[in-house]
């Protein structure tokens, strides 16, 4: 009963990060997303390995990141 | 005085854990959604971990990923990765305040000093591979496949994932939906105990399977031209053999409250768990700063918050520094025992997985990044630290501690995090250090 | 034990399918071209560059920023039609969108232009075209109208877009 709730509790939480806001971005004011290190993840190899030690030490899965940013192009 | 215990054969959990994270969908190495078309061309990326646990495991990483991006946006990439480990591994038995001498089931004999947690060797070797393929459909829409494998001497791992992502409102926003599946063996050495008896009881011979389905969704969004948010949620199955099979729990004595016998654990077979993740990505006049929180539960009833943060900041154009904190408190799961009293009924479920337990980590580390000049390729160098340890753990017969160096340390960091008197210090704390390098071509 | 099972996992499933739903509004990759291309008088490499000054050629207006990958690629394409057609009654201006002016300059080092390149760091004229996507092309008619928009860009259909401001060309 619990989880069920909690889960849907979260997932309207994700959504809302996706209602527009006032505020828009303009394509030519990408220009800092554009760099490769606006990413969720900058270091990528060093993700793998980060799961795999915490994955291995706590008792928790490691949530995923998921895609977006970048400079908006084509 | 010397408990003679039987322990079962040599070999590593921790390694088992580490084949089960072989990621089920693909990780950030891969390009992101539709969002940025990368340049065509080669990319090569390598690192090397050196991973210590204080008296314990050693492992030494050298991983490898070959990357090849096309001119219509589809990508292929090829991951390796060796580990080799060697090291010890907590038995979960319950340390006392005298020396204890364990024997393996082969006759190998090791010792545990007063108030250490016990512990056994092991030794092994386990290669992974993993191979991706991302194809573009239409401008707006990605798909990513992902396929790995990974074999050791007691676990096998094979699996599967597929991620899509769409950009919408103006490319502001991103949508993901994935799914992966793995389908491991676990075949320990020596044959796999029976749950909760004593481990003189014979062990069955074969393999243990296991299946993990993954779900997730993901939603980011550019808020500014600085700040970049994301979420994702994330939902686990897995079924079939979740044991550890080398875990063992301490029967202790009611009068003396010192361990006179120990029983295997045992798991339930199904778990499922759930996490949500915020990300948060900002740009200041100079510096990103980066922040993640993720909250975690299961049906074992494991919970954790997790909130790591980290700064890059450029020290010129062809070098860097990323320091990085990374705090983690789980509540225990919900047959969780330190130990178990003799005399007593058995429970349904126990295990004594100081990883199942109310567990608190801090890790703090530094990367620093560089390019040499005239040359394309990026060097990394990271050095990270964990502290671990268990809070609330009831008092046992153990004598008071001789004081050794960083115990004063480890004692208040303990007693901090701690409520019921006695936070018990794991002695595991973890040194790693990471190089890499990445090079297009 | 069985239902909540079930109901477990039927419940994200439907809500991920609303949430996909709900946030894919409709969207055309075109933006619908504005009738009349909007004047504008931007700094350029040598002086002013004006719009209304290259009334009774044939211009593409063309938006881009040096931090925009697809726009590196449309440069030689660009310089390639100012070779071909640049004595024919084509005329080319670059708009600039970069903040910083030295990023431009040190792409232009890299990437020189055979054409007429103008700065707009504020983005006013890149606004006024409703400029929804990084390289945004504009072709205008020799009597100012705006032929046809082409957002991104992608060397297999580049061709097609040459084979219409061919057809757009001043007689």
């Amino acid at each position: 009963m619990r989880t069920r709730r909690r889960t849907f509790a979260a997932l309207v939480l994700l959504a809302g990060i996706g209602i527009p806001g006032c505020a828009t971005v303009h394509p030519w004011d990408r220009d800092l997303m554009a760099k490769p290190t606006m990413r969720f993840v900058p270091v990528p190899h060093e993700m793998a390995v980060d799961d795999h030690i915490y994955f291995s030490k706590e008792g928790s899965t490691g949530g995923m990141d998921a895609a977006g940013g970048g400079c908006g192009c084509n | 005085m010397r408990v003679q215990l039987a322990s079962p054969s040599p070999a590593s959990s921790v390694r088992q854990r580490l084949g089960a994270a072989a990621c089920l969908l693909l990780a950030g190495s891969m390009p992101a959604a539709a969002q940025t078309p990368l340049a065509p061309g080669w990319q090569l990326e390598t690192s090397g971990l050196f991973y210590g646990e204080q008296l314990r495991a050693k492992v030494i990483e050298p991983t490898g990923r070959l990357t090849r991006q096309f001119a219509n946006g589809r990508a292929l990439s090829l991951g390796l990765a060796v580990d080799a480990i060697t090291g010890a591994s907590p038995t979960g038995g319950l340390p006392t305040g005298q020396v204890q001498t364990t024997t393996s089931s082969s006759g190998r004999s090791s010792t545990t000093t007063a108030d250490a947690v016990p512990t056994h060797p092991f030794q092994d070797l386990r290669y992974a591979a993993d191979l991706g393929w991302t194809e573009p459909l239409g401008s707006l829409v990605s798909a990513s496949t992902s396929a790995h494998f990974s074999q050791e001497k007691d676990y096998a791992s094979i699996g599967g994932g597929l991620k899509t992502s769409v950009d919408v409102l103006n490319r502001l926003v991103t949508l993901t939906v994935g799914g992966g599946y793995n389908h491991d063996r676990v075949f320990p050495t020596g044959g796999t105990a029976v749950g909760l008896s004593p481990d003189t009881t014979p062990r069955v011979p074969g393999d243990n399977p296991k299946q993990v389905r993954t779900g997730l969704v993901g939603i980011s969004r550019v808020v500014s031209r600085r700040w970049l948010l994301g979420a994702t949620g994330s939902q686990t199955r897995e079924t079939g053999y979740l044991t550890d099979p080398y875990k063992i729990i301490s029967l202790t004595d009611p009068a003396t409250q010192l361990p006179v016998a120990q029983v295997t654990e045992k798991r339930p077979s199904e778990r499922l768990r759930d996490d949500v993740l915020a990300s948060s990505v900002y740009h200041f006049e100079q510096d990103i700063f980066y922040a993640n929180y993720r909250y975690y539960w299961d049906d074992w009833g494991v919970r954790s918050h997790t909130l790591d943060m980290k700064v890059r900041h450029d020290i010129s154009s062809e070098s860097w520094v990323q320091p990085h904190v990374r705090l983690y408190a789980q509540s225990p799961a919900s047959f969780f025992v330190f130990g178990l009293t003799q005399g007593q009924p058995l429970p349904e479920f126990a295990s004594a997985d100081e990883r199942l337990g109310p567990l608190r980590t801090a890790t703090f580390g530094a990367t620093y990044g560089f390019r040499v000049p005239g040359h394309r390729g990026e060097f990394t160098l990271r050095g990270e630290y964990m502290y671990q340890w268990l809070v609330g753990r009831p008092p046992t017969a153990i004598a008071p501690s001789t004081n050794t160096p960083g115990d004063n340390l480890r004692g208040s960091i303990a007693a901090e995090g701690d409520d019921s008197g006695g936070g018990q210090h794991l002695g595991t704390n973890i040194g790693t250090i990471l190089i890499g390098y990445t090079v297009p071509f | 034990m069985l239902t909540e099972e079930r109901d477990r996992v039927r419940i994200p499933w439907t809500i991920v399918l609303a949430l996909l739903l709900a946030a894919v509004p409709v969207l055309a990759k075109t933006t619908k071209p504005a009738p009349v291309a909007p004047a504008f008088t931007l700094p350029g490499l040598k002086g002013d560059v004006s719009l209304g000054s290259l009334r009774g050629k044939t211009v593409l207006v063309d938006f881009w920023a040096s931090w925009c990958g697809p726009c590196r690629q449309s440069f030689p394409w660009m310089n390639g039609l100012e070779k071909r057609y640049g004595d024919k009654g084509l005329a080319i201006v670059a708009v600039n969108l970069d903040k910083d002016r030295e990023f431009a300059d040190n792409f232009l080092a890299e990437v020189p232009a055979l054409f007429t390149v103008a700065f707009d760091p504020s983005g006013k004229i890149a606004e006024r075209y409703k400029v929804k996507a990084m390289p945004t092309t504009f072709l205008i008619s020799a009597d100012g109208r705006v032929l046809a928009t082409h957002t991104g860009f992608d060397a297999k259909h580049a061709s097609d877009f040459e084979a219409q401001i061919a057809e757009a060309l001043p007689k």
